[in-house]
């Protein structure tokens, strides 16, 4: 195998528990975003345009879908010869079945597929999270400041801070302290959950952690402790843009109308920083001439005849006449009957609205429309 | 064993009435229905058909149909075996309008020669339809014919051939002692030896001759009778597909009665127009009854009413262009045109 300066690992195996429904038989990073994409295309693009061609990407929850999306890499031109994409799903050894119990763990069962590209760097990524950032960049400047570890962090809303992990450096941008969902934040620095390891300190650390029977197996509760308390040199990079974890329902909607807003940070139309995706190949949307579509990001497969408004619909979505969507998302395939009001809520994919259904929310709460909610609305449908 | 059709696709047309938008692609590359090439229906209809072995013969101007079909891999066929094959014509001076010049297969004869499949079928490469060709080579092998003219209902000769691939072959082995220069010379030769039958097609099929039928068959897409016939889910159109997402209908904007392909950013009002991928439309600008290709940018308060932009055209600010549905106004591609210039 040709040597590589730096291998990818995209943890993949997160059930997104606060999805609800929408992560019932699909792992978080294929949940559906943006009109055409699914989660994971974000990390792998970005590995795609930061010239790293080798990603091992780590499944677990909920594989199929995943696994049948990624196929070879070529979406992402990922399907190489040397390296690319590969998928690597927990596997039994001759005494046991290994399942990823903790990030941590999941690498170092991975440790051999590693091995074999002999990398200077290992740059470790989650599946999670909506954002364009230049690894490659992340990657000159751990090396600039001969980093052990590098951890990118993010500015993120004081009232959020407990739900990351929390990071306090010196002027130097060298952390100090991290704090994995601590409950009283000391800052508001989080980690994007964005890793570079040099390799053999990844190597040396995972292994000490597999051996320690107390550890959970994960790299902000464990391992990156244990690296600070042996003042190991952990660098903060810090990004700026937009960054967005979407864990629940109403995040994942907010994501959704961040892209309509006329100065969203996410810009998917930049040429020079292109999202990938499996392209479903469908034919152009067709807007009726009863329809009326205002502030919205509509794919192709789409047949609109009623009135979408400041809502995101994916492909092969149909909107029936007299039907009012607004603030909504609609996901792939779904058919929306004539004389339907949909507002704040996200419709799942493949599901059918019959003719005349109302559904709102009329405090906050954002409503996911599945076909199991349907049928107990029409117990006869 | 299910019979094996061998495809065969002549993209060596060249129509003068479409001049305009031919200087720098071939017909089989003509830009239609807001993402997709002209020759990804016949090809399309092959794939569908269970056809996995393509020729195509192009003649001139073939860079973008080669870019655009690239290893064949959109429409699945980058195989190991069969799959797609490229023979353009080293003849520079055969009558390219004739549909199978049989000249200009002997230059590849050896394709021919090398191909398992029993049947072959020889097609034009400018139909805009959707057709399964699987249930017409039931027809042809029960129907004891030689070979097999595919007729629509509404017209004439769809200049598509079935016949097997070893009486292919003879035709193009003998064509000097027969007189005979393609297919259309065999099936008009009424004294010939060959037993031709008719099949008839009455599905949608439109042959793209002129820029007149080019603007009428694009409209005719806002039909749903028409669309629904062009893009079946179940027999789908493939085209090179491009990481373009999906279009942002902005603030203001308003569209009606449309086809719009992803990567667009609308903010002016569109009304009976097909519009491709990666267009920009700015605000106050009004697009009526046009189609617009690829990559155009049509600025503020602009007034568009039947016209064709062909690729990469920027009309500037404030400019106001008018054709009529019989005879649209075409602009040439990668051309600029400014509020002054049409006045």
């Amino acid at each position: 195998m040709a040597k590589k300066k730096c291998v990818a690992m995209l943890l993949a195996g997160g059930k997104g528990s606060r999805l609800n429904s929408l992560t019932k038989d699909l792992a978080k990073p294929a949940v559906p975003f943006g009109g055409k994409y699914r989660i994971i295309d974000f990390p792998l693009s970005n590995c795609a345009n930061s010239n790293i061609d080798t990603v091992g990407v780590l499944t677990q929850y909920q594989p199929l879908l995943l696994n049948s999306y990624i196929g070879i890499g070529s979406a992402w031109d990922l399907d190489r010869k040397d390296g690319g994409v590969t998928v690597l799903p927990p596997y039994a050894e001759s005494s046991e079945v290994k399942w990823y119990t903790g990030t941590a763990s999941a690498i170092y069962q991975n440790l051999n597929y590693l091995k074999q590209y002999q990398p200077e760097y290992v740059l470790i990524l989650s599946g999670d999270h909506i954002y364009k950032m230049n690894y490659e960049s992340m990657l000159e400047y751990h090396i600039e400041k001969r980093a052990d570890v590098t951890i990118s962090l993010i500015e993120v809303p004081w009232n959020e801070a407990s739900r990351f992990g929390i990071m306090d450096t010196d002027e130097d941008l060298r952390i100090v302290d991290f704090e994995e969902k601590p409950d009283n934040p000391k800052n508001n620095l989080a980690s994007m959950g964005i890793y570079i390891f040099s390799w053999n300190i990844l190597k040396e650390y995972l292994e000490m952690d597999e051996r320690n029977p107390d550890s959970s197996h994960d790299f902000g509760k464990d391992v990156i402790p244990m690296l600070l308390e042996e003042n190991k040199k952990l660098f903060a990079y810090p990004f700026k843009g937009y960054w967005k974890d979407v864990g629940t329902v109403k995040s994942l909607w907010e994501a959704n109308m961040d892209l309509l807003s006329e100065d969203c940070d996410l810009d998917l139309f930049d040429h020079d920083w292109r999202i990938y995706s499996v392209n479903p190949n469908q034919p152009p949307q067709y807007i009726s001439s009863d329809a009326i579509v205002k502030e919205s990001l509509i794919n192709e497969g789409c047949t609109i005849e009623g009135e979408v408004d400041n809502s995101v619909l994916f492909q092969g979505v149909t909107v029936g006449k007299g039907t009012i969507i607004k603030e909504s998302v609609i996901m792939p395939d779904a058919i929306i009957g004539s004389n339907c009001l949909i507002e704040k809520a996200i419709v799942q994919e493949d599901v059918k609205v019959p003719d005349g259904t109302v559904i709102r929310s009329f405090d906050d709460e954002i409503i996911l429309v599945t076909n199991e909610m349907l049928s107990g609305l029409y117990p006869a449908f | 064993m299910k019979r094996k059709l061998l495809g065969v696709i002549d993209a060596t047309t060249y129509h003068d009435d479409l001049e305009d938008l031919l200087t720098h692609r071939s017909l089989a590359a003509l830009p239609f229905a807001g993402r997709y090439r002209i020759i990804d229906f016949v090809l399309s209809n092959m794939v569908n058909s269970g056809i996995r072995s393509v020729a195509i013969f192009p003649k001139m101007q073939y860079r973008s149909l080669m870019d655009h079909l690239g290893s064949g891999k959109n429409w699945d066929l980058n195989r190991k075996r069969d799959g797609l094959f490229f023979f353009p014509s080293p003849i520079v001076d055969f009558d390219g309008n004739k549909i199978g010049s049989f000249e200009n297969f002997a230059a590849n004869l050896d394709f021919f020669y090398r191909s398992t499949q029993e049947y072959a079928i020889i097609s034009n490469c400018y139909t805009v339809f959707n057709m399964n060709f699987r249930p017409i080579l039931d027809w042809h092998s029960r129907s004891g014919c030689d070979i097999t003219e595919i007729h629509h209902k509404d017209g004439g000769s769809m200049e598509m051939y079935l016949i097997k691939t070893s009486l292919l072959i003879k035709l193009i082995e003998t064509r000097n002692e027969t007189g005979y220069t393609c297919m259309k010379d065999v099936v008009n030769d009424l004294q010939n030896l060959y037993s031709v039958c008719h099949y008839e097609y009455d599905g949608y099929a439109v042959m793209i001759d002129s820029i007149e039928n080019y603007f009428s068959t694009s409209m005719n897409l806002l039909q749903s009778e028409v669309w629904q016939q062009l893009f079946p889910k179940d027999q789908p159109i493939f085209t090179k597909v491009k990481d373009e997402p999906p279009t942002k209908h902005v603030k203001g904007s308003e569209v009606k009665n449309s086809m719009i392909a992803n990567g667009c950013v609308i903010n002016g009002l569109v009304e009976n127009s097909i519009i491709s991928r990666g267009v920009k439309i700015g605000k106050g600008a009004v697009i009526k009854n046009c189609i617009i290709m690829q990559k155009c940018q049509i600025e503020e308060n602009c007034y568009l009413d039947s016209v064709i932009l062909d690729k990469d055209v920027k009309v500037e600010a404030g400019t106001h262009l008018s054709g009529t549905m019989q005879s649209p106004f075409v602009i040439r591609k990668g051309t600029k045109q400014g509020a002054l210039m049409n006045s």
